[in-house]
């Protein structure tokens, strides 16, 4: 059954559906209508949970730890500062391997404080060891919700849902539900062995010194790693139950062209737009999306861009004072492949500025023209009203 | 497991790397075992989760998880909710020092009390930041001497009086709230067992001394403790709602230097003219603490002389041991 | 453990007891209580078994060293009580009128005593003992020997048994059917007695009807000889006889009102020496109406603290006693010479003493000349003293026999009936290492090792000293006492600290840190292999049991 559905309603049908035993809410814009449907879900009885309305941020992503470590599914969402705040628990989650999942609907961060979409929250805590998913449309994030309990609690290894704030949070789409007892045998029972119970005492998060730190991290990695095939196996598995498949990657035109756009979120439906009005035109260009962008997806990236002779990114975050995050990981897995391939690293959409067709097409001018004198360039800036240079 | 006792669990057991004479650790033990095994414990970082689980090395017993230093409140309201939609019903007992309860601490206790999760929040109060080497905390009393707090030709040793927290969680009118230490210990037995029978937030906070910050001789812990209670600097007090329902009294009050002349942390208080007016300072804020909660002349016969009598075969024990050989779920099936 | 796995390991594989520097050492002690009893009760653990009200175990316990426990809580001069740490805390514990308690019990239930084996492989050889004198030597001698199967007989002189114990002291002190009592218990054990029979070989002051038995006899019939004679011959003023009826010995007037005999007394009479003996006499005669000075060559209690020799010598308890019943005494005074006015005696003359004891340590008071002062009185009693009557003996003890071995005032100990039931304990125990070749397995204890510095007094509540009634008897204004019952004994046992000896009250195993204290059934042991030497245990420890010691690091 096809629904108009605002993006926060989708993916909070989408957790209904989970059945998770433990809900931890802090409002922050632009999740907060993520976590008033589950209110209102839980207030009618039609999800059966304990809906906790925490204290902050911070409190919220700790009674998630708690509640995913006691052996309950649990769920919670935040963005920008709220998502900071949280920083230190997403890093223990990930440390103590806790299957837990959360959304976080991207949104710029402070100072200066601004409440509309970009990536800096979410890129921020790249390093804290959770999947990190990228999603484009509504019926995309209603649908990872499901197959993100599934890799995490394959993984053992949290999942980070990320979702462009005001772009889907408060956009309504058409999507097609999804049908409970399909996710029910899609998804199975949430267990946990090292759950923390009287019948088999564990201690979770014990001190760690010089001497085995870096095992454990090693293991984690080594995890992280193994886990792009999980990601890949869950939206295979969606596939067969569900019919729309999904992967590491979402590619558009990208086999054998020239230029490939890589970008992630919903700046790939105007990225879609371009490529259509310039292949109209006779341009090989296609482009792919960063669906999963922890584990950094070389492999399948590189594969899809040899035959290239230009990428242009285009993300929404990037690190101060170095270059573009997507950018500076593609150039180095290139140059670790030995692949010799230009890369031009664009930084847009920041503080919610929009990203539109004729922004993207002149930077696929300039593209063709050589590589750009900076390191990076920033997407549609206003030179005059910024410090004067870059 | 190690099941060297018969009669207590060792919930917490031997080869923690505690200070030798840790009143904490000592503490925990306690609370512990008058608890058992059958809970879920949520360690925040401090002292006693450092030492309990150094080096990939775990000192538990029972089921047990590092939340980080502020958040111990809320991961056990996690825990709890969990539980809760399993129906399941298991004590989710937190175990946070001063410093992930008072200061960095107090924004998820007071969510965690103020949505009402049936969790017991006990607080090992050693008075300063102890873990990270002494730094004062806003348990800190009046003049004592930390490394943040150090006397000094301008410095009295800290400046400002010990946060009344037993106040501000008693304020959430929350079901119990009460202060124990280890030097009496049917005191506390009875309040953590009055805790866990309590459906709702509980807190305990119980003065823990620490050898090594108070800079006291480590055998002197129990008697540390004792005075700080006598001289109604610690009033053991329980408030139900808001309000004060029970304290013990004192059936003597000591003088202050009988307390600070053991420690090492007001020895500046000693040596000079300045020192004596923070002494005679310290004995007003112990006479004040003595009137405000009527310790001399509450009526009760709970008092610190009735509490510290021991007896033949001991006042009070902790939670029957399974025998050895059978596991804990036979046991419970057994009754 | 794999580095690679998720689960941690226990830290019991950490074994923090290297971090050590000190110690804890578990070991009981032995109480200053039981150090200074004579007869070495071992006090702390009857009044143990008496303050969980198990009543027959507390006195079997006690009498284990001291068979007459209703006469010692009556005339002990307890020392125990004086040396109890619980005075340090608020004031000693009654022993001595739990003692009493225990042995009127035992009485009133007919509790036997029980042998400790009954020879049943004949471990005893049949060898045979003779003990002379049922004193209290002699009956502790015989009843240790008994309760281990020897067979014993018990010869004395006198027409009862008890020595002292019956002649010398009063029945307001001591009740003779009490004594009685004890003794036929002793002698249910299959001790033979036999009264108005002297061992000897020459004539002495024998009273009539009498059985004599010769020295020689003695030697062949038993295999050995315990010799409790006492010291049963009084010194006398200035060596002269006492030939008129206005001056007497103590022991002789003693004697005499024991046995009933109807004294006719002046109204006044003056009592010379300060043993318990002077006083015996003094309070025996005020409740025979007469007024009693008593002068005595020492200092009152407590004006020698360094040199109680200088001191009288009765004990603190029977001075006050006897002060308050209105006896006068007269201190650091001896009497220079009778006075009479004819036949009549009317006084005495006493001077101010100077030393009391010449250079040789011997009792031999200076007088200094000038401080003659009379004191009226028409019968002066002397207790200055008693010497052992050797006479008729000389055949055992000249010849240093093997066989004969003396206790009890006798052997020179001190003049109380506690150490004479400790020295007869003693004898019986050498007698049994003589006769079997076998040294007996007993406890000795030395000195005390726990002194109210090792405890934490803490953990003791203050309480009243359960006390028998020490007030007035109605209308006489005489000092009596009246026994615990079973209420105020079991209060009055509880107060006992138990010095040293671990009454098992957990706080040692509550408190350590470290979970190395392991609780078992009945003790507690250390695990050091975990212990880090902090020592909290031995500081909260309230009996001092547990001791911190010094490791030393090669």
């Amino acid at each position: 059954m096809r629904k108009l559905l605002e993006g926060s309603r989708a993916v909070a049908e989408a957790v209904r559906l989970c059945e998770p035993q433990v809900i931890a809410a802090y409002p922050i814009t632009p999740q907060t209508h993520i976590i008033e449907h589950l209110a209102q879900f839980v207030a009618d009885a039609e999800l059966h949970a304990e809906f906790i309305n925490a204290e902050s941020e911070f409190g919220a992503i700790s009674i998630v730890q708690g509640a995913v470590a006691a052996g309950s599914r649990a769920f919670t969402a935040s963005a920008s500062q709220g998502l900071l705040l949280m920083t230190e628990v997403l890093f223990n989650i990930a440390g103590m391997r806790l299957p837990v999942v959360m959304v976080c609907a991207n949104r710029a961060v402070s100072a200066p404080i601004n409440i509309f979409c970009d990536h800096q929250d979410s890129m921020s805590v790249r390093d804290a060891g959770w999947i990190q998913l990228y999603v484009e449309t509504n019926q995309e994030a209603m649908d990872s919700i499901v197959q993100a309990y599934y890799i995490a609690e394959h993984c053992e290894l949290p999942v980070m849902l990320c979702m462009d704030g005001f772009l889907l949070t408060h956009t309504f789409e058409p999507v097609e539900l999804l049908d409970q007892d399909t996710v029910k045998s899609y998804l199975p029972t949430f267990t946990f062995n090292r759950m923390l119970s009287p019948d088999q005492p564990h201690t979770l998060g014990a001190g760690s010194e010089p001497e085995n730190y870096l095992e454990y991290r090693y293991a984690q990695h080594q995890a992280m790693d193994k886990s792009a095939t999980i990601v890949t196996a869950a939206g295979d598995k969606f596939a067969a139950a569900f019919g729309r498949s999904y992967g590491l990657l979402d590619c558009y035109f990208s086999q054998d062209v020239e230029t490939v756009f890589v970008t992630l979120g919903s700046a790939m439906g105007v990225v879609r737009d371009v490529v259509d009005t310039l292949r109209a035109q006779g341009e090989s260009v296609g482009a792919v999306r960063l669906r999963c962008f922890r584990p950094f997806p070389a492999e399948a990236l590189l594969a899809k861009l040899e035959k290239s002779c230009r990428v242009i990114v285009l993300e929404k975050a990037f690190s101060c004072g170095a270059s573009g995050i997507v950018a500076t990981e593609l150039r180095a897995a290139l140059q670790l492949a030995g692949v010799s391939l230009l890369v031009h690293g664009y930084i847009c959409g920041l503080g919610g500025r929009d990203l539109t067709c004729k922004v993207v097409e002149n930077i696929y001018q300039q593209s063709l023209a050589g590589p750009i004198a900076q390191r990076h360039g920033f997407a549609g800036i206003n030179v005059t009203s910024s410090e004067g240079g870059g | 497991m190690d099941r060297r006792d018969r009669f207590r669990h060792n919930i917490l057991t031997s080869g923690h790397s505690a200070c030798s004479g840790c009143g904490e650790a000592m503490a925990s033990r306690m609370v512990t075992d008058l608890i058992g095994p059958d809970a879920i414990y949520i360690g925040a970082t401090g002292c006693l989760q450092v030492f309990s689980s150094h080096n990939q090395r775990s000192a538990w017993q029972a089921p047990w998880m590092h939340s980080v230093f502020s958040n111990a409140a809320a991961v056990a309201a996690g825990v709890e909710a969990s539980l809760q939609a399993r129906g399941k019903k298991i004590p989710v007992v937190v175990q946070a020092g001063d410093g992930g309860t008072f200061d960095i601490g107090l924004q998820c206790l007071s969510g965690m009390i103020e949505r009402g999760h049936n969790v017991l929040f006990v607080c090992y109060d050693n008075e300063a930041y102890m873990n990270t080497g002494v730094q004062r905390s806003g348990s800190t009393p009046h003049a004592v001497r930390t490394s943040t707090s150090p006397p000094g030709r301008v410095s009295e040793g800290k400046h400002h009086v010990k946060k009344d927290l037993i106040s501000i969680i008693a304020a959430h009118h929350m079901p119990y709230a009460a202060t124990a230490t280890v030097a009496y210990f049917p005191d506390l037995k009875a309040k953590v067992e009055k805790a866990l029978s309590i459906d709702g937030p509980k807190f305990l906070q119980i003065l823990s001394p620490c050898p090594l910050g108070w800079n006291h001789d480590a055998a002197l812990s129990v008697q540390v403790s004792r005075l700080a209670v006598e001289t109604g600097l610690f009033p053991l007090v329980e408030l139900e709602h808001g309000e004060v329902s029970r304290v013990m009294r004192l059936s003597t009050q000591k003088p202050v230097e009988d307390y600070l002349k053991l420690q090492g942390r007001f020895l500046h208080l000693f040596n000079d003219k300045q020192g004596k007016t923070q002494i005679r300072h310290i004995q007003a804020l112990a006479d004040t603490r003595i009137r405000r909660y009527g310790l001399l002349d509450a009526d009760t016969n709970w008092t610190s002389a009735s509490a510290s009598i021991v007896q033949r075969g001991g006042r009070g024990t902790y939670l029957p041991v399974v025998p050895a050989g059978m596991s804990d779920h036979n046991a419970k099936a057994q009754g | 453990m794999s580095k690679l796995s998720i689960d941690p390991g226990s830290s019991v594989t950490n074994l923090t007891g290297s971090w050590r520097t000190q110690t804890p050492v578990m070991k009981n002690k032995w109480p200053p209580c039981g150090q200074t009893c004579p007869a070495s009760e071992d006090i702390q653990a009857w009044l143990a078994l008496a303050s969980e009200s198990q009543w027959q175990a507390a006195w079997r316990k006690l009498t284990a060293r001291n068979p007459l426990p209703a006469v010692m809580g009556r005339v002990c001069y307890h020392p125990c009580e004086s040396a109890c740490n619980r005075k340090h805390l608020d004031s000693a514990v009654n022993i001595h009128a739990m003692e009493y308690f225990l042995g009127e019990m035992a009485l009133a239930n007919g509790w036997q005593h029980q042998k400790l084996n009954d020879n049943e492989n004949n471990a005893t050889g049949g060898k045979k003992i003779a003990v002379v004198g049922a004193g209290p030597a002699g009956l502790s001698c015989a009843y240790q020997l008994a309760l281990r199967g020897y067979a014993v007989t018990i010869f004395d002189a006198a027409e009862e048994a008890g020595g002292t114990l019956w002649s010398g002291i009063p029945e307001y002190r001591l009740p003779k059917n009490i004594l009685k009592q004890e003794i036929e218990a002793i002698l249910k054990l299959g001790v033979t007695l036999v009264l108005n029979c002297t061992i000897g070989d020459i004539h002495g002051n024998a009273p009539h009807p009498h059985k004599r038995i010769s020295t020689e006899s003695l030697i062949t019939d038993y295999d050995a000889i315990f010799l409790g004679i006492g010291a049963l011959k009084p010194r006398l003023f200035q060596n002269s006889q006492y030939t008129d009826q206005h001056v007497l010995t103590g022991m002789d007037f003693l004697r005499r009102v024991n046995q009933g005999e109807e004294l006719s007394l002046p109204k006044r009479v003056a009592v010379i020496g300060g043993g318990n003996t002077a006083i015996d006499v003094a309070r025996c005669l005020r409740r025979l109406d007469c007024d009693v000075t008593v002068v005595c060559a020492q200092d009152p209690h407590g004006a020698h603290l360094a040199h109680p020799g200088a001191e009288i010598p009765a004990s603190e308890l029977e001075v006050t006693q006897a002060q308050r019943e209105g006896v006068e005494i007269i201190y650091r005074t001896a009497v220079s010479r009778l006075v009479y006015s004819g036949k009549h005696l009317n006084g005495v003359e006493t001077c101010r003493v100077d030393k009391i004891h010449d250079r040789h340590g011997n009792f031999n008071p200076v007088l200094f000349e000038g401080t003659e002062t009379f004191i009226a009185a028409n019968l002066v009693i002397f207790a200055i003293g008693q010497e052992v009557d050797w006479c008729g003996l000389e055949r055992l003890i000249d010849s240093g026999l093997s066989k004969v071995f003396i206790g009890g005032d006798a052997a020179g100990n001190p003049r109380f009936a506690a150490t004479a039931i400790g020295s007869g304990f003693e004898n019986a125990m050498s007698i049994i290492d003589y006769l079997s070749g076998q040294k007996p397995y007993f406890d000795t204890h030395k000195k005390a090792e726990v002194t109210y510095k090792n405890l934490n007094l803490s953990y003791y509540a203050q309480s009243h000293r359960q006390t028998e009634n020490a007030g007035e008897k109605e209308n006489s204004g005489f000092v009596d006492t009246i026994s615990l019952n079973e209420s105020t004994a079991c209060k009055e046992a509880l107060r006992c600290l138990s010095c040293g000896v671990c009454f098992y009250c957990d706080n040692c195993w509550h408190f350590c840190p470290d979970a190395a204290i392991i609780k078992q059934a009945d003790n507690y042991t250390i695990d050091y292999d975990f212990c880090k030497g902090c020592g909290i245990c031995a500081q909260e420890c309230p009996c001092g049991y547990i001791d911190m010691h010094t490791v030393l690091h090669e």
